[in-house]
């Protein structure tokens, strides 16, 4: 679900950055962002099975 | 190099992405293999580069516009290259089918490189800043707005196969069915 919440985020950021206001995109593209660094972090919690 | 120039090499750069959504759509289609969480933010942060090149041709080239794709590209990198690290160990088959003798998340981490790189590279030529700061309306000519569209387009359907894919609640790991489409 919440994959599917960034395509859309980053589908309206293209259509601001098209359409509407600047700083507006840019504000909603920071806001995406965030998002998927938080859904990075949420998902990357498996350990990598390395050794060095 | 002229700002009329940098607008065409950010409409090629919008080709690139679309081409890079198209090939995932096609692995996902072609060869039925649903994409993994880790691809699926890969893919994003693919479509997630076009903002800058959109920005571009819109209001004409800024160093802030580039720099949003550059944050996307580094992100980008950083789940691909930790993608490449979870199926690094030996006796480790991967996710998914390998193209060209590499998984598609190697292929993610060298196009998230090559695309650091190139916009390194794009930053270096300063005329493209020096001209008309700002365009009122849509610019760059049918080339440039078709490259908007089609990029604006496939992450439009993107939205609705994860959907198919995840349903309304988190994505599988491993996913192999899509949720919305199990009977």
């Amino acid at each position: 679900m919440e994959f599917t919440a960034l395509f859309l985020a980053v589908t309206i950021v293209m259509l601001v950055a098209w359409f509407g206001r600047r700083s507006l995109a840019l504000a909603l593209f920071a806001a995406g962002m965030i998002a998927c660094v938080a859904t990075y972090l949420h998902h990357a919690t498996d350990t990598l099975k390395l050794s060095f | 190099m002229t700002q009329t120039r940098a607008i065409t090499l950010n409409a090629l750069s919008l080709y690139a992405v679309a081409l890079v959504l198209t090939a995932a759509f096609a692995a996902q289609f072609m060869l039925h293999e649903l994409p993994c969480p880790l691809c699926l933010l890969q893919r994003i942060l693919f479509a997630t580069l076009a903002v800058g090149p959109i920005l571009n041709i819109r209001f004409g080239p800024r160093p802030s516009h580039y720099a949003l794709s550059l944050l996307a590209a580094v992100a980008g990198a950083v789940a691909s290259t930790r993608q490449v690290l979870l199926h690094i160990m030996p006796g480790d088959a991967g996710y998914g089918t390998a193209l060209f003798g590499y998984h598609y998340y190697t292929w993610a981490l060298i196009g998230f490189i090559a695309a650091i790189v190139l916009l390194a590279a794009i930053l270096l030529f300063d005329r493209q800043f020096e001209e008309e700061p700002a365009v009122p309306q849509p610019a760059g000519g049918a080339f440039a707005t078709s490259a908007v569209w089609l990029v604006i387009a496939l992450t439009a359907l993107n939205v609705i196969s994860t959907l198919l894919e995840c349903g309304f609640a988190a994505c599988a790991d491993n996913p192999v069915v899509y949720e919305l489409l199990k009977r």
